[in-house]
């Protein structure tokens, strides 16, 4: 008895080990393209799909990295020389210091296509470096304000005009918050991004405080002035008043919209989607507001795509990238799920015809966005010591998010900046 | 033969551990104090960072909220992780039931731990409609600089206390009972036999416990890192997240890297402390 079954084992034995074997060798002709961003999954489900149709040859894994991770990733990852990244999502304003660390591939090689795909040069210059090109210009991103029509009709209020140059002040659309959250809504108003600069950098340029960055190479921090004091502080009074709400992180916000908690969200377009799925969430969207008697001003910058100069892959990771942001079908696709807008600008045809779709429920998005994008976009400071002036600026809009006085905490960081941007 | 072969032998045996050591612990720490002597700028080797960290108000608030922290956040965990086991170890119905439930929540991970208690501790959050159902004003908690620190002390230790419970139980069992019988015949009080029976007997996992669990605070991120990342306005900012947010965030791998040697050598110097003051009268006389 022990013998036949000791063969039988060992049968057994080489059929599956010489099966492994095929495996392993037809997965050895497919080249994998490891791919790390902050989007979940569904965000790039269909441009990788799409991009494995038509190169077999190459499978792409998407790994997702919360928001907070992803510059974490990047500087422990790429920086100690991982080969096992070959394409990332690199928010724009982090090109600079990205490329000046040797973190991104130079692109010059490729100018000539990706200038073709993307013609406007400003998307351009948002991803280049030193008169270099250093990733591949992906999507750009607007602002807008969204309100709930439940909420506003139960307090009386009218919907926000969205027209941009009938758009309402910020000194407006907080007394309407206030008779909203009077009338019953839990909260009168949020940021989507709460505590980020991206989306708070437009309140210091509409009230005429300038960026927080000075110097010929952007790397002196200049947060101290009367009018950056009065807005930290006009912020902070959000949260102190009980208009919005403390202790919600960025990553919570939506919710707070989705659940008809909020009369008023500013936010990006990349909530549209998520809105749109929900049953009953009857809202619009309008201009984002300004300070009465500044200049009306919206964010704009988003994810470009980076390549890891220490890739296992460079040429599937190109390739892929490429197919991602300089063919108009894959960086249409990359919006399909994520509402922000492709940079190529034959995607933006496309994408454009999608968006005016959703007119007739939330009310003039494109037109909306398509005027900001070029006339009140303004860019975030490009410097080497972008990535330590944001991360630094996130920290002091939280302290004045919870009660600290604005112009202690702006003072403490211009100093801890001044100290850090010197080492750079 | 026997006496060339034996520490051939000896060596094969320890080989693999030796060489995780030498790779995962010795390579990287000369690597650390190697990277915290360059300068950011320029050749060779300074002093430069140094300078820098100690010269940081923040750097030097992370060191005074690690120290309050510590200061509080070892004995309190100690001694309610011992009067836990204390009690655990009385024979009362279900005892298995009230030991996992103590024990329970170390089998989640800290970082799902910290988002939970995030969600319960936000100020419209669930523990702050039990503070108002009980009649007292509701509590900032996570968004008070007065407040986040004594939160995150309260969300390790819910994680904390029940696992080192669960080491002194383990002591405590070990403790011959006979020990307890002639304490009660000499008639030695409740109170009496804890101080002369249980907590002598028990020194060695008591050293272990209170040796672990400092360095485990010390190196305490994952909370702070989720749910407050070391604000508001630096009350938080304990020493791992800062060189985390300095080295990684910030990259400022230089600055950081002579922030952890700091760190390492301040815990090393807490713990020999520790070992010394834990050491029985009568090992002194060895």
């Amino acid at each position: 008895m022990t013998k036949p079954t000791l063969a039988g084992g060992a049968a057994i034995f080489g059929v599956v080990a010489a099966t492994s074997l095929l495996l392993s060798a037809a997965a050895g002709a497919q080249t994998t393209i490891n791919f790390l961003s902050a989007q979940n999954d569904d965000v790039f489900a269909p441009v990788i799909e799409a991009f494995e149709a038509a190169n077999p040859e190459y499978r792409v894994v998407h790994q997702s990295v919360p928001f907070n991770d992803l510059n974490t990733a990047v500087e422990s990852r790429v920086g100690s020389g991982d080969s096992s990244i070959d394409v990332y999502a690199a928010d724009t304003p982090r090109v600079p210091a990205f490329a000046s660390k040797g973190y991104l591939v130079n692109l010059d090689d490729e100018a000539e296509a990706i200038e073709a795909a993307v013609p406007n040069p400003v998307e351009i210059d948002l991803v280049s470096h030193d008169g270099s090109i250093f990733a591949y210009p992906m999507w750009t991103s607007s602002q807008l304000l969204y309100f709930n029509r439940e909420l506003l009709d139960a307090a009386g209020i009218a919907y926000p005009d969205p027209a941009p140059e009938d758009r309402l002040t910020w000194e407006q659309l907080i007394a309407d918050a206030e008779a909203a959250q009077a009338a019953g809504a839990t909260w009168g108003f949020m940021f989507q991004q709460v505590d980020r600069y991206y989306q708070l950098q437009p309140l210091f340029e509409s009230a005429g405080a300038g960026s927080g960055l000075t110097g010929d190479d952007l790397l002196e921090p200049a947060l101290t002035g009367e009018k950056w004091i009065e807005t930290a502080q006009w912020y902070g009074d959000l949260f102190e008043s009980g208009l919005a709400p403390r202790g919600v992180t960025p990553a919570q916000t939506d919710d707070l919209f989705e659940r008809g908690e909020l009369a008023y969200f500013v936010g990006g377009p990349w909530a549209l989607n998520r809105f749109n799925q929900v049953d009953g969430l009857d809202y619009g969207v309008a201009p984002m507001p300004y300070f009465e008697g500044g200049e009306p001003v919206t964010p704009t910058g988003a994810w470009a795509l980076g390549i890891n100069p220490h890739a296992a892959n460079l040429e599937g990771a190109r390739k892929f990238a490429a197919f991602a942001t300089l063919t108009a079908e894959g960086s249409y696709l990359t919006t399909v799920n994520f509402a922000l807008m492709p940079t190529n600008a034959e995607g933006f045809e496309r994408y454009q015809g999608r968006l005016a779709e959703m007119t007739e429920k939330v009310g003039p998005v494109l037109d909306i966005m398509v005027y900001e994008m070029a006339n009140t976009a303004v860019v975030r400071p490009r410097s080497v010591g972008y990535v330590a002036f944001e991360t630094e600026m996130n920290q002091a809009f939280g302290d004045i998010r919870n009660g600290a006085d604005a112009a202690e905490v702006l003072e403490q960081t211009e100093n801890r900046l001044a100290r850090l941007l010197a080492r750079l | 033969m026997d006496r060339l072969r034996q520490p051939l032998t000896i060596l094969a045996f320890l080989g693999p551990a030796l060489l995780a050591v030498v790779l995962l612990r010795l390579w990287p720490a000369v690597f650390a104090v190697d990277l915290s002597l360059r300068p950011p700028r320029g050749e060779g080797y300074s002093l430069e960072n140094y300078q820098f960290i100690f010269t940081d108000p923040q750097f030097l608030n992370s060191l005074v909220v690690t120290a309050i922290y510590s200061l509080i956040v070892n004995p309190l965990q100690i001694a309610i992780a011992l009067a836990l086991a204390v009690l655990m170890n009385v024979a009362v119905p279900l005892i298995g039931l009230w030991r996992t439930m103590v024990l329970l929540p170390v089998a989640i991970p800290q970082s799902v731990s910290a988002v939970v208690w995030g969600v319960g501790l936000r100020p419209d959050g669930p523990v702050n409609a039990l503070v108002q159902a009980l009649g007292f004003e509701p509590q900032r908690f996570l968004t008070s600089p007065d407040q986040a620190l004594a939160s995150i002390i309260l969300i390790v230790s819910w994680i904390g206390v029940g696992y080192w419970m669960t080491f002194l139980l383990a002591g405590l069992q070990e403790i011959p009972r006979t020990l307890y019988e002639a304490a009660r015949i000499d008639g030695a009080s409740r109170w009496q036999q804890f101080r002369y029976v249980t907590l002598p007997q028990l020194r060695r996992t008591l050293t272990f416990v209170l040796v672990a669990n400092t360095v485990a605070n010390f190196l305490v991120f994952a909370p702070v890192q989720i749910l407050t990342q070391g604000g508001p306005q630096g009350s938080t900012n304990l020493i791992m997240n800062e060189i985390y947010s300095q080295g990684f965030v910030i990259g400022d791998a230089r600055s950081a890297a002579a922030a952890t040697v700091v760190l390492v050598s301040f815990v090393l110097a807490v713990v020999s402390i520790q070992f010394r003051m834990m050491r029985a009268p009568e090992d002194e006389e060895r």
